[in-house]
């Protein structure tokens, strides 16, 4: 003995039909709705109606089309410091070194604009 | 004595985009094909979720930036190409609801959608055009996963397993919540609509 299929069942049924192009009462008539089913596929071809696809901005389009065919784009970071080792650690002595370096000479010229230093030189005398 | 045998197969649909997809897996190039296949639709779904042209267009690049950065990893194993990339296009939105409703900013969808009258509505037809805005206002009225259940399945004319993959949740539990939907989009529009 077969179930009979649910309410929800049907009107998902004949909501294929519309989508597939058939008009709402045939779609309706198809599915074997319940009639107080049956205003749902109408506001289902309404809702077709009045969502419409929009329109994506050509240079919208046009722009993300290029990031796509750029040979990194998308690339998964993980993936790429997984294939590449090396380089992750290479940046990472580059970066520091430059880290440091930055430093240094910061402090360096910390050093030698000391307020009050050319005062205390000369009190020193 | 002859007898004969019938099985049941269970069919699976084939994939429609199976192919451009093992093309993409193995030249990132071919992505194309199936960015310029999917592009309004994914843009549709953000769109009429996000209810603005500059987030959806920010969710739209992040979720094309995501599928093709991850594109080696899908795997022909129930779920169809574009129910995937949905399912991707459905996090990035989540994400963008989530930094929205920190912001406090709280519109969605409604209106908006009326410039994207492609169809070039012949000049007069003022009154289709009430109606149209009518029934976006009261999508826009939906919750959420009503809403998104409504835009998958008539914007983006996904099947109820597709949506099922998309939201993760049984296709049962997908007709249901489109049963429910509709039923509160009839409410909201009245004995009129």
């Amino acid at each position: 003995m077969s179930e009979r299929p649910s309410a929800a069942a049907c009107l998902d049924q004949a909501l294929d039909g519309l989508l597939a192009g058939a008009p709402a009462a045939v779609a309706a008539a198809g599915a074997a709705l319940d009639a107080a089913l049956a205003p749902l596929v109408m506001l289902g071809a309404d809702l077709k109606a009045a969502l419409p696809v929009p329109v994506v901005a050509s240079r919208f389009e046009a722009r993300l089309e290029a990031r796509l065919s750029d040979p990194a784009a998308g690339r998964d970071a993980l993936a790429w410091i997984l294939r590449h080792p090396t380089r992750l650690l290479v940046t990472g002595a580059v970066g520091s070194a430059a880290v440091g370096m930055g430093i240094t000479a910061f402090a360096a010229w910390r050093h030698g604009h000391r307020p009050g230093r050319a005062t205390h030189r000369l009190l020193q005398r | 004595m002859s007898v004969e045998r019938h099985f049941t197969v269970p069919q699976r649909e084939t994939d429609p985009d199976l192919a451009d997809v093992r093309a993409a897996q193995g030249d990132r190039a071919a992505f194309g094909t199936l960015y310029r296949r999917y592009l309004d639709r994914i843009y549709g779904y953000c769109f009429y979720l996000l209810g603005d042209h500059h987030d959806a267009e920010d969710a739209t690049e992040r979720t094309f930036l995501a599928a093709l950065g991850a594109i080696d990893r899908f795997r022909d194993d129930g779920a169809s190409f574009r129910a995937w990339l949905f399912r991707i296009a459905h996090n990035e939105l989540a994400n963008s609801l989530r930094q929205r409703s920190r912001r406090g900013a709280a519109r969605l969808a409604g209106d908006g959608g009326g410039e994207a009258a492609s169809h070039s509505d012949p000049a007069g037809l003022l009154g289709a055009a009430e109606d149209a805005r009518r029934v976006r206002d009261a999508v826009g009225q939906l919750a959420v996963d009503r809403r998104q259940v409504i835009v998958l399945r008539f914007v983006d004319g996904l099947s109820a397993r597709e949506i099922g993959t998309v939201l993760e949740r049984s296709e049962g539990a997908i007709r249901v919540l489109q049963h429910r939907a509709l039923r509160d989009l009839a409410a909201l529009l009245g004995p009129e609509a």
